[in-house]
């Protein structure tokens, strides 16, 4: 309970700027964590969450539009808000950010197992990517994307499917797999979050890209007419190599090709819900996953995956 | 600059730092001794006050250091030591912030004061 609490606050810190974050954010936890200890020795966890919240919202609002003020009284300061109205202040960014920045996003595959699992339910992050225009680059904290990200992007075979996966090449990157080992630039990346399940070597797949194959994949082909060079693939501008974690059962960039840059969706932020289900169940919707939802709820969920950040 | 009113969380910070450094936790707990539980600072509250009064210069950070007191409460298991570490960040009053919250208490004392003239408030209840 006391994790499960703490990552939220962490989740919630988030909205504060960035350099607010680093000079306090670990304070701010720790009396969190304080509070805590005394909501729960009055009984009253519920009733602190609802403060803290309102907290959050109020104080993260004000350190980023109006950071100067607030040690003075002001006569617009003076008449204190309720409950009520910070309230619908929380509920209408709510609904802001569920309809325009986020988007949730189900893991149906095992592509990514030993960082994502199948069945996490993952709020999806639109804007960490998008062009921020004039404006935006002030407000939220764009960058581009970078090696190592977990990407949310468009299927590129068939732009009605969104896949996850991570970043191994950025334009101008060359990469080759000398057994199962990912070379970028001539050299070897270290990969804590892989996971090979299968011992033996496919040279297609593990010393990519050695052997072209008969491909199935227009884009697959291109890749490997046009971007080999040296018995290396060389990623062209806008456009980015993607591979799952799980790196000997993936649909990958060594099968379909480059993604380009505008089939970006966003970034994966963190997991709000996790349940122990099959691929088939997670792609379609039936009455049957339903009925098993409600019976197993609580045995098949996996709470200790919830509120978890890829990364 | 500081001639206007102090808000609520400000000043009685202040008068929580009156007798010497405290850390975050023992700030919220003495200012909710103070007002009788009406004033609960969160963490962003209190932190966003102390960040303003690190500026004007109404306080300093003094060091980063284990509460001896919160170290003998806290229950002794495998979370603790290691993985939490629990050193706390104090903070103590400036010459200025003591100026400040006296100016502050004086202007508050003398609104008192008109208050029970005015028979607005029993004589001796302040």
């Amino acid at each position: 309970m006391t994790n499960l609490l703490t990552r939220i606050y962490r989740l919630m810190l988030l909205t504060y700027p960035r350099e607010f974050r680093f000079a306090y954010g670990r304070e701010m936890e720790r009396l969190f964590h304080d509070q805590y200890r005394d909501a729960a020795r009055r009984r009253n966890v519920a009733g602190f969450m609802m403060r803290t919240a309102a907290d959050t919202v109020a104080t993260s609002l004000r350190e980023r539009f109006d950071g100067a003020r607030g040690l003075i009284s002001t006569a617009r300061k003076a008449a204190p808000r309720g409950y009520v109205t910070e309230w619908i202040v929380t509920i209408l960014v709510y609904l802001f950010a569920t309809t325009t920045l986020v988007q949730a996003y189900v893991i149906p595959t095992g592509s990514m197992e030993s960082t994502l699992r199948v069945g996490d339910h993952m709020l999806v992050d639109r804007t960490a990517y998008a062009n921020p225009g004039a404006l935006g680059r002030y407000i939220m904290p764009y960058r581009d994307v970078a090696r190592g990200d977990i990407v949310c992007i468009l299927y590129p075979e068939n732009t009605r499917q969104t896949f996850v996966k991570r970043v191994i090449g950025l334009p101008g990157d060359r990469i080759h797999l000398h057994n199962k080992q990912v070379i970028r630039n001539g050299r070897a990346l270290i990969e804590p979050y892989t996971q090979h399940v299968d011992p033996g070597i496919d040279p297609y797949r593990d010393d990519f890209p050695l052997e072209p194959r008969a491909f199935t994949s227009g884009r697959g082909q291109d890749m490997f007419e046009h971007h080999v060079a040296n018995g290396e693939v060389v990623v062209p501008p806008d456009a980015l190599f993607v591979m799952g974690d799980n790196r000997d059962n993936s649909s990958d960039s060594r099968y379909w090709g480059f993604v380009p840059r505008s089939y970006v969706v966003g970034k994966p932020l963190f997991v709000y819900w996790s349940y122990d289900a099959t691929t088939e169940d997670l792609e379609s919707w039936s009455v049957h996953h339903l009925v098993d939802v409600a019976e197993h709820f609580l045995t098949r969920t996996r709470w200790n995956r919830m509120f978890l950040v890829a990364h | 600059m500081l001639n206007a009113p102090l808000t609520p969380p400000v000043f009685h910070i202040l008068i929580a730092l009156a007798d010497g450094e405290r850390h975050g936790y023992a700030i919220m707990q003495d200012v909710a001794a103070q007002t009788n539980d009406a004033l609960q600072l969160g963490p962003g509250t209190l932190y966003g006050c102390i960040k303003r009064m690190l500026t004007a210069g109404l306080i300093e950070e003094s060091d980063e250091r284990a509460d001896p007191e919160m170290e003998a409460r806290r229950p002794k298991g495998p979370l603790s030591a290691a993985k939490n570490d629990e050193r706390r960040r104090y903070y103590r009053m400036t010459p200025l912030g003591r100026r400040v919250v006296r100016a502050e208490a004086e202007r508050l004392a003398h609104a008192v004061t008109t208050a029970r003239s005015r028979r607005l408030l029993a004589e001796g209840k302040a």
